[in-house]
């Protein structure tokens, strides 16, 4: 099988050609082709392009995963036919059913239903392969296919008008006049007919003759067994395959075929007798030949419509507004879906085999909804209860942007920055890469890791700034991946920033600033650091949330009046100016407040506030404790 | 005693006001309060004065003192006034001002932020989970088994599981902030109204409008008689509140396994003004907010009935959103730390 479909890969959906005047041999179309695409738009079929060309309008459509169905040009056409009220025109089939061969050649199938649940397939002798008639080149082209020779093209036209892949052995070619459809034990060779030749995995569904394999199921026919010139004879299948399977193999391969995206979805399964007629139809009228074998169909169920419950309250409460019961029928009886009345209430409906987007009652619901036009309903705003409760997982917006706006208002500048980060980077900030989170299927190996650190990016930031700018500060909150494993991986959230204009002072300072107006407690010497670009910092926000104080306590206005007073301390090679101001602090209770003011060499001066909650404080308090500093420092 | 105290005052409150100069001022002050100033030299006394004296008398000097000095510093604010207003008659004041250095907020935050606004005057709460998620919680509880076809609309980053005890596979990058849907649902009961803005991944080739990360805001509400109308309402309130009343917006059927019905939001591009451009692939329109009816499966996988409750999910595009509410055209400004870009928001 061809490629026939426009697999638009970059996006991963399926986009359909759809030429208008091949739509128009099913159903009478009188609405104008953009107003039609803004309907079917409407109704799900999204319809991304319309292009006019010489004689024809072609739509551009993209299909949902859940509608197989929609990779049909009739199936389109049953939608249109359903939004415009018309009925759908069939083309011509060959009757099949009371087919009686005058010879007929041999076959043998062997299957299992739970790889291959229908197999459905007939043999033509006396064919002559060549070009295809005119009308059958262009329409192909016209939906974005090569033509091929008149057999391989009317077996993809056929898959194209009714959705069901059909695939065309060179019946000679069958040694031993036998087909085994079994699962590959992996490792086999196969040759596709576009002569490209794979390895299969384990558990591809394949057919084999007696001495190799000639079809990978679902997703491309045999080099072996294809049809050329000299076929003479030819074997039509037309199989059900399982979805799962199909998708295995096509995803394990890299390979994908119009047929296996048909039946990674789940094709018609009531549809391959249907599929075959149409083929023989149109082989016999263009190729000629005869049936040569009976109708082969090997199935175990009979693949015929489910039934599906509505209940046309239930329907209401869904939807919010009430549709009258013969508008609702009228909906679902236009979709060729069988109503029966069961109760006042409820409704049976009988779903076609090509539908099995419709399980239950919600999928009917949005037949209706959908039909009955979501830009004609009424908008209403939840009249239920508000939840009262915090949700699990509470994420506390108020507080982040409150630690935002006060980097922002010192100066600081926000950038959001990729998680993915590369191996050089990693290295540039000395981190071990094997130590770190990494994509089995990064889109590059420049965003191969989860960044340990937002330093990567905000260094990266401040450097591409500088071309532009003299003094830049920076900030991300941002995630961060911690562990050296997945069993291990951690994501706190990190408040980083990075400045070529604030000194370490300035940037500590800051941090001191936020922790004080949040009411947390850290210390936050170790979180700076300084870097040839800037001072950089980091915290640990969640670790940050959880040290803020519930709520700040009121202090009242002290009575007294505080004394003050300035120390110049000369500091001894080993003193810190931390640990002094914890010395000064631990000589008396009266010591209310140490802030350095000076310094010059190692020469500091500290300015002291004492005080009292209990009385006015006296020189003489103050000189007491003085002396018990000075002595202390000695 | 007192007599003399409010003759101090009474003296030293006119000639404070009558001081034509800082330095006049300045000799007051010492004149009245200084070491040896007239009223320091009174309250000197007040210690000798019989016990039933000393406080009433302590409490009027001490308002005395208050007093002059209040009047010293009016006097003192008038003098520089009129200095004020003399320099004032030098100044330009065409000339533009001195800004403070401030920073600037990222357009995503600004509209994060509005964002989880509008949704709190609706009662929903914000909340946020693991960007390193399993396929459990992206996938199969969104009634995405394996081997579904619709995986293949969001192309997924695995996890290097090389050196741990996790299959090859089972641990992703989450691919839609959905992946939170059935972690709050089974922590909690309805009534739920959440919404979780965040950061999501996928294996997309990057271009002007997609990109391998990209911001989304997932919210559901769960409860009984949520009806698809409350849905169209919502989304109506909320994209008219973010985007202003004008907008233009129309909704279509779409499929997502874990809505049924499904509904896509599609809104006229800001960009170009609904004429096509690159940025809505020419259509004129841009997907800004899938949405639907919580599937019954979604809502048996955590545990509940879903014959008994209901609900509606949605998915803002977060970043798609900042883009056309500032006419940007390419979602890669989003993550380029370009200050001429940030300084502009």
């Amino acid at each position: 099988m061809i490629c026939i479909f426009y697999l638009l890969f970059s996006i991963f959906n399926i986009t359909m050609l759809t030429p208008l005047s091949w739509l128009k041999e099913y159903v009478d179309i009188t609405l104008p082709p953009e107003e039609l695409g803004d309907k079917l738009t409407e109704i799900g079929l999204g319809t991304e392009k319309i292009e006019k060309t010489k004689d024809d309008t072609i739509f551009e459509f993209e299909i949902t995963p859940n509608r197989p169905d929609l990779l049909s040009i009739l199936g389109i056409a049953r939608e249109i036919a359903a939004v415009e009220e018309k009925k759908i025109q069939f083309p011509k089939f060959y009757d099949l059913k009371n087919v009686k061969p005058q010879k007929a050649l041999p076959l043998k199938m062997v299957t299992d239903s739970k790889i291959n649940p229908r197999f459905t397939g007939i043999i033509i002798d006396g064919i002559r392969v060549g070009d295809s008639p005119q009308w059958l080149k262009d329409i192909l082209t016209k939906a974005g296919q090569r033509p091929i020779s008149n057999i391989v093209d009317i077996t993809n036209y056929v898959m194209l008008e009714l959705g069901n892949p059909i695939h065309a052995f060179d019946y000679d070619k069958i040694k031993g006049k036998v087909m085994r459809v079994h699962q590959a034990k992996g490792g086999e060779k196969f040759t596709s007919v576009d002569g490209i030749t794979y390895h299969l995995p384990k558990g591809a569904v394949v057919i084999s003759d007696e001495e190799k394999i000639i079809d990978l199921c679902g997703i491309k026919g045999g080099e072996n067994t294809g049809t050329y010139e000299k076929t003479k004879t030819i074997f039509i299948r037309v199989p059900v395959e399982v979805p799962s399977l199909i998708r295995r193999t096509s995803q394990s391969l890299g390979l994908r075929s119009e047929a296996s995206s048909i039946f990674e979805r789940g094709v018609n399964a009531g549809g391959t007798v249907e599929a075959l007629s149409r083929t023989v139809e149109l082989i016999l009228g263009n190729a000629g030949g005869e049936i040569v074998s009976p109708l082969y169909d090997i199935k175990k169920e009979n693949f015929l419509p489910w039934p599906v419950n509505l209940s046309l309250q239930r329907l209401d409460k869904i939807l919010g507004i009430e549709i009258p019961k013969a508008k609702v029928s009228s909906i679902l009886e236009s979709l060729n879906l069988k109503v029966k009345k069961v109760s006042d209430d409820k409704l049976r409906i009988a779903i076609p085999t090509y539908r099995n987007d419709l399980k239950i009652e919600e999928d009917i619901v949005e037949e209706v909804a959908r039909f009955y036009g979501y830009n004609n309903f009424p908008k209403t705003l939840p009249s239920s209860q508000i939840p009262t409760k915090t949700v699990p997982y509470f994420k506390d917006y108020k507080l982040e942007e409150k630690v935002k706006e006060f980097f922002k208002a010192a100066g600081f500048s926000e950038i959001y920055s990729y998680s993915l980060v590369s191996e050089t980077d990693l290295k540039d900030c000395e981190v071990n890469p094997d130590k770190t989170l990494r994509v089995d299927n990064p889109v590059s190996r420049e965003f191969e890791y989860l960044r340990p650190s937002l330093k990567i990016n905000l260094r990266k930031a401040l450097l591409e700034n500088r071309v532009n700018f003299k003094d830049i500060n920076l900030f991300e909150l941002g995630k961060i991946y911690l562990g050296s494993s997945i069993d291990n991986a951690r994501e706190p959230y990190f408040l980083s920033g990075i400045s070529n204009v604030k000194t370490y002072y300035e940037v500590k300072g800051l941090i001191e600033e936020l922790f004080d107006e949040l009411g947390a407690k850290n210390d936050i010497s170790k979180n700076i650091q300084i870097l040839d670009e800037g001072v950089f910092f980091e915290i640990d926000y969640d670790d940050l949330i959880k040290k803020i104080a519930a709520r700040k306590r009121f202090v009242p206005i002290p009575k007294y009046p505080p004394i003050t007073e300035d120390l110049t301390i000369t500091l001894k090679d080993k003193d810190r100016v931390g640990n002094v101001i914890e010395k000064i602090k631990n000589q008396s209770n009266l010591i209310r407040k140490i802030e350095v003011i000076d310094r010059y060499e190692s020469n500091v001066t500290f300015h002291i506030t004492y005080q009292s909650d209990k009385r006015n404080l006296t020189r003489e308090d103050v000189e007491g404790v003085r002396e018990k500093i000075l002595k202390t420092l000695k | 005693m007192e007599e003399e105290l409010i003759g101090i005052k009474n003296s030293a409150v006119s000639l404070i006001i009558d001081a034509k100069n800082p330095k006049e001022l300045e000799e007051l002050k010492i004149q009245f309060l200084g070491r040896s100033g007239r009223l320091t030299l009174l309250i000197k006394k007040i210690p000798k004065l019989p016990l039933d004296k000393k406080a009433p008398v302590g409490r009027l000097a001490n308002e005395i003192k208050n007093t002059i000095e209040e009047t010293l510093e009016t006097q003192d604010r008038n003098l520089r006034n009129i200095k004020t207003k003399t320099l004032q008659e030098g100044i330009d004041i065409t000339m533009p001002g001195i800004k403070p250095a401030i920073g600037h907020l990222h357009p995503l935050t600004q509209v994060i932020y509005d964002v989880v606004d509008v949704f709190k005057s609706l009662g929903y709460q914000a909340a946020n989970g693991p960007e390193i998620e399993t396929d459990y919680y992206n996938f199969e509880a969104l009634n995405i088994p394996k081997d579904h076809p619709a995986r293949d609309t969001q192309q997924t980053f695995y996890l290097d599981t090389r050196s741990s005890k996790v299959e090859p596979g089972e641990i992703i990058l989450r691919t839609q902030t959905s992946a939170m849907q059935a972690r709050v649902m089974e922590k909690t009961k309805p009534p739920i109204r959440v919404i979780v803005p965040g950061k999501n991944f996928r294996y997309e080739q990057v271009d002007a409008s997609h990109g391998f990360e990209f911001w989304h805001c997932e919210g559901f509400l769960v409860d009984t008689n949520v009806r698809l109308t409350d849905l169209f309402g919502t989304i109506d309130y909320v994209l008219r509140k973010l985007m202003g009343e004008k907008i233009k917006l129309k909704f279509a059927t779409t499929n997502f396994p874990f809505v049924e019905p499904g509904v896509d939001t599609y809104m006229e591009c800001t960009v170009c003004k609904g004429k096509g451009c690159s940025f809505c692939k020419y259509s004129g329109w841009s997907e800004i907010m899938p949405a639907g009816m919580i599937h019954p499966n979604v809502l048996k996988a955590v545990g509940y009935n879903p014959r008994e409750v209901s609900g509606f999910a949605f998915a803002i595009g977060l970043s798609r959103l900042v883009t056309l509410r500032y006419q940007m055209n390419d979602l890669r400004l989003l993550t380029n730390p370009d200050l001429r870009i940030l300084n502009q928001f």
